[in-house]
């Protein structure tokens, strides 16, 4: 299967989830505005009833900024924060609990969404997911130390010079460098939840690490896909962010489309998100060899689609790459 | 008194000065570059200008603040300024051989002294007994023979590699404050330990010196340069200036030195001289700026940014020559440190100064003309109106924040953009932020400490030094900005040329600008000066209750037609039912509005009440007391209420609480939450892929 394939493939899986897109951007807005709308009310209670809100709205003045955080110091700031925090936190589990259904959902292929499926997929796969992210620490912090440890020594090689393009230039390759490694271990996690789902197992050690090697030894399948959904995103992002200058600080028609666009826009990242899941789904039994009786392999029918996953539920041992 | 200072002055006054040159130095130094040491001879001649008797001297050895972590400047800064950390081992001293005068050596004699701190380690600063006090008027000329050690730079002065900046290098003598010299009561030496956060202050003088390097190097320094004569792989460059406060140096073998010529004539035009000519009251003849040798040294790898030193230099040499008065020196040579030398950058000295820019820096960042002509500034706040940086750091670094701010958005519009960039790509310009206007920049910095310290202090005496930076250059700015519009443009205008003109050459305190402002005004503004300069009193303005009360049909015993007549409730109530149905009845209303000062800063302020039948109420309120009450009856209600509406007082440390309208401002509570809650969903979901 080619990248191309893979994505296709994944269009297809997505394109059948259309409600279960609509329900998790609809869920993750919720908890983003638990985040927001407290934020939001502190930052702004002060200009609701004041004629500068109007001037700001004109023409930002950055000096707004700091008179809102000497205003906010007194009292309202040390109490919200703590909630801030607490919900970025939810934010946080919130997120890990949507993908458990939504990874469900694009592996299950047969009929249409159901609620109750994608849900149960929430709360099914919610702790091994969570245990998931624990251990994926272990490679983002690995990429760290590298970007550490490449930092050091560019800093050596050209730290302590009289010119600074050096080490401007290798700052640029150490963050390219770090956000390919992100991007490795992130791919590494699709997959990781993929294999938890369709294998429903629950050792997310084993399908952390499985996944990591996978990824590693089909880099150019896996990051293949990582790399066209980049170029989705830039799009997305080439569209949105002009449109958005061009509709900021306007009247009331402009600031409800740019709400429009802005929504569109999460939509759209909320679609790659599928697309990276489906993406994997459609990858995973190309690239991750079952372990199939070796003498006897032509006898194999060849299936349309990949076993529905009660089925290799507890039949197969964890398949060792 | 100053009469008496007037006479003498003569005595001080060389043929053709501008200036009183009372300390005037020769010095031959030479820069090994082995071992990092100038080794010099100097020779000062100072004029006892006073009527006083000086029976010792004293001098600054500013490169001892670097000898070791027990200098005062260390102490307090913790080896590190402006965020520039001391690193290695490489430090700084200064070491006086031999000191002589006339045939007495004096080296003996020499002996520590540590006026601000009793700091005991402290060596920044020497007095030495004279063999025979030092007469009115009489001229002495002392011989040193010095050794100076630079360190590694980090703070102004030193060396990086083959980088050299050479600030504060040699012996240089205080100033004698004779009893109505600025502040001061009696005669006596105002001679400061370095410190940490603190400048400098010395009498002026003519500079001649000769200074001798390796000949790859290239050079520059404060002055004109005289001769250049090479001998053995060394070069002796000889520079002079007269009417300076200080010398300060720069050699590096691979700067790139161009040169351009600001010619008055093609920078000004007839118009602008003929305003200003006209703003002032004085002859055209007396505004006409003069031609300037601009020199540049650039780092070889900012070489496409070596136009931009030159117009950012152009824009100051002829904004603050048309406003202040004409630049008198004959160069202006600006410096580009290197790499790793940034705390190099960023200062000034007489007719030398240096700037500091990155790598590609995008031409819509204005941090290279900022810094350029923040420094090229002070040739006018702290050269030519030598005031003390010690003592009264706003008047330099503040003035000079408020004049830089004003070529800033005249030329450059502004500070544009910040660099912000990730990966080489322009995030500034991706993410659509605005361009930033100086003086909005300017109180953004002063509201993050607005009245913690008076913001006239001893340089090393504010709370920290973030104090000392929000007190000396943005809450000064923002003072002068807020005296501006207080007393209009032009005023503004005057106030500022005279006060230059009137302090050129010469050492005035904050009182003095006082003085001039009022004399120019025709006001008086101690009330604004001794809040704001003298004292650290917070402005915070507030429209507070605003209530607007239908009028109903009066209660009770009422005299109608000379009788007392009861109305009951009952009656009321029905009358009031009968004038709402009633579409000619004119409604009539008790307005009443609130203002409060919330802060200590009492200043008399306009408060305008705006109703929604379209009438203004234009009141001026004192702000003696901690509120005022204004009722009106009328025809409706009102719409909005504004405190300061022409927002003259920049000080005010909350613009957001000074006005109050009915209408609750949907559309930007909406838009503005929307735009929150579309970021935070996000890095959602940025989270979501790396979970
Ligand atoms: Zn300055």
């Amino acid at each position: 299967m080619t990248v191309l394939q893979a994505i296709r493939g994944a269009a297809g899986r997505v394109a059948l989830r259309k409600r279960m897109m609509v329900a998790y951007w609809f869920f993750h807005t919720l908890m983003a505005a638990f985040v927001a709308v407290p934020l939001a009310g502190v930052a702004v209670s002060n200009l609701g009833h004041s004629r500068y809100g109007a001037e700001l709205a004109r023409g930002f003045d950055l000096s707004w900024l700091v008179e809102v955080y000497f205003y906010l110091q007194g009292g309202p700031l040390a109490a919200i924060l703590p909630m801030v925090l607490l919900a970025v936190f939810l934010l946080f589990l919130g997120s890990i609990f949507l993908s458990g259904g939504a990874v469900k959902m694009l592996v299950y292929d047969g009929p249409d969404y159901s609620p109750r499926m994608f849900y149960e997929g929430c709360g099914r796969y919610f702790w091994r997911f969570l245990r998931l992210t624990l251990y994926s620490m272990i490679f983002y912090g690995t990429a760290l130390i590298l970007q550490r440890i490449l930092r050091k020594l560019a800093d050596q090689a050209w730290g302590e010079g009289m010119e600074d393009h050096q080490l401007t230039i290798a700052g640029w390759v150490v963050s390219g460098i770090t956000i390919v490694l992100f991007a490795l271990v992130s791919t590494a996690m699709d997959y990781a939840k993929v294999r938890l789902v369709t294998d429903d197992s629950r050792k997310s050690l084993r399908a952390a690490f499985g996944s990591m090697r996978l990824v590693l030894t089909h880099l150019g399948k896996t990051m293949g896909v990582w790399l066209v959904l980049m170029v989705f995103l830039a799009v997305f992002a080439g569209l949105y962010l002009p449109l958005s200058n061009w509709l900021h600080g306007g009247g009331a028609g402009k600031i409800l489309t740019l709400i429009l666009v802005q929504q569109l826009y999460v939509f759209g990242r909320v679609w790659l998100r599928m697309m990276a899941w489906g993406a994997a789904v459609e990858l995973d039994p190309f690239v991750r060899p079952k372990p199939l009786p070796p003498l006897e392999p032509v006898f194999v029918p060849v299936a349309p689609g990949p076993e529905p996953p009660e089925f290799l539920a507890g039949a197969t041992a964890e398949p060792e790459v | 008194m100053r009469f008496v200072l007037a006479l003498l002055a003569c005595v001080a006054c060389a043929h053709g000065a501008m200036s009183r040159q009372v300390a005037s130095y020769d010095i031959k130094a030479t820069l090994d570059t082995k071992t990092h040491i100038i080794t010099g001879h100097e020779v000062l001649t100072w004029v006892n200008d006073s009527p006083d008797t000086v029976p010792a001297l004293r001098l600054h050895l500013y490169m001892n603040a670097f000898s070791n972590s027990k200098s005062t400047f260390f102490r307090e800064s913790g080896g590190q300024l402006r965020g520039d950390q001391f690193k290695g081992d490489e430090w700084g001293w200064i070491d006086i051989r031999k000191m002589e005068l006339d045939d007495a050596d004096l080296t003996g004699a020499i002996r520590f002294v540590h006026p601000d701190d009793n700091n005991a380690d402290d060596r920044t600063v020497i007095e030495v007994p004279l063999p025979r006090p030092v007469k009115p008027g009489e001229t002495i000329q002392v011989s040193i023979v010095f050794e100076t050690k630079m360190p590694m730079v980090f703070a102004r002065t030193g060396f990086h590699k083959d980088f050299y900046l050479g600030g504060q290098w040699f012996p240089k003598i205080g100033v004698w404050e004779t009893a109505g010299f600025r502040y001061s009561t009696a005669g006596a030496w105002n001679c400061h330990q370095f410190h940490a956060n603190s400048e400098f202050f010395a009498n002026f003088g003519k500079y001649h010196i000769e200074l001798t390097v390796p000949s790859p190097m290239v050079v520059g320094a404060t002055g004109e340069l005289k001769s250049r004569t090479e001998s053995r792989g060394r070069t002796t460059y000889t520079f002079e200036q007269e009417d300076v406060t200080d010398f300060a140096w720069t050699a590096q073998p691979t700067y790139l030195r161009e040169e351009r010529m600001f010619l008055a004539d093609k920078e000004t035009t007839p118009q602008e001289v003929a305003a200003a000519a006209k703003l002032h009251g004085i002859p055209e003849s007396e505004v006409r700026l003069s031609d300037v040798k601009m020199i540049a040294l650039v780092q070889p790898e900012h070489r496409e940014q070596m136009e931009r030193h030159f117009a950012s230099l152009r824009a100051a040499l002829k904004w603050f020559g048309l406003w202040y008065g004409r630049y008198p020196y004959k160069t202006i040579t600006v410096v580009d440190p290197p790499a790793n030398a940034a705390g190099a950058g960023g200062m000034e000295y007489p007719t030398f100064i240096t700037a500091g820019t990155f790598w590609k820096l995008p031409p819509e960042s204005r941090l290279l003309e900022e810094v350029t002509v923040h420094e090229f500034g002070h040739q006018f706040w702290m050269q030519l109106v030598a005031t003390n940086e010690f003592e009264e750091s706003p008047l330099d670094e503040g003035f000079n924040t408020y004049s830089t701010s004003k070529v800033m958005d005249q030329v450059f519009n502004g500070m544009g953009e910040l660099p912000l960039r990730f990966m080489g790509v322009n995030l500034w310009k991706l993410l659509g932020f605005p361009g930033l206007r100086s003086n909005s920049m300017n109180r953004a910095q002063y509201l993050l400490f607005p009245s913690g310290d008076n913001l006239l202090r001893p340089a090393w005496q504010y709370y920290n030094s973030t104090s000392y930076g929000i007190n000396s250059y943005y809450k000064t700015g923002v003072a002068l900005d807020t005296l501006e519009a207080h007393l209009g443009h032009d005023t503004m205008a005057r106030v500022m040329r005279t006060y230059h003109q009137r302090w050129r050459f010469r050492h005035p305190t904050a009182r003095d600008f006082q003085k001039v402002a009022n004399e120019v005004s025709g006001q008086n503004l101690d009330w604004f000066f001794d809040q704001f300069f003298f004292g650290n009193r917070q402005l915070d303005y507030s429209v507070g209750d605003v209530i607007n009360r239908q009028q109903r049909t009066p209660l009770g015993a009422v005299d109608r037609n000379g009788k007392r007549v009861v109305v009951t409730r009952k009656e009321a109530e029905a009358q009031d039912d009968k004038n709402d149905d009633n579409k000619n009845f004119k409604k009539q209303y008790e307005c009443t509005v609130k203002v409060r000062r919330l802060g200590d800063a009492a200043v008399p302020v306009e408060v305008w009440i705006h109703f929604k039948d379209g009438g203004t109420e234009k009141r001026t309120w004192d702000g003696q007391y901690r509120w005022v009450k204004y009722t009106f009856l009328r025809g409706s209600e009102i719409d909005w209420v504004e405190v300061d509406p022409g927002r003259k007082y920049a000080l005010d440390i909350s613009y957001a609480n000074n006005s109050w309208e009915s209408d609750y401002n949907i559309r930007l509570s909406t838009s503005w939450t929307m735009q929150l809650l579309f970021w935070i969903q996000n890095i959602s979901l940025w989270m979501t892929s790396l979970a």
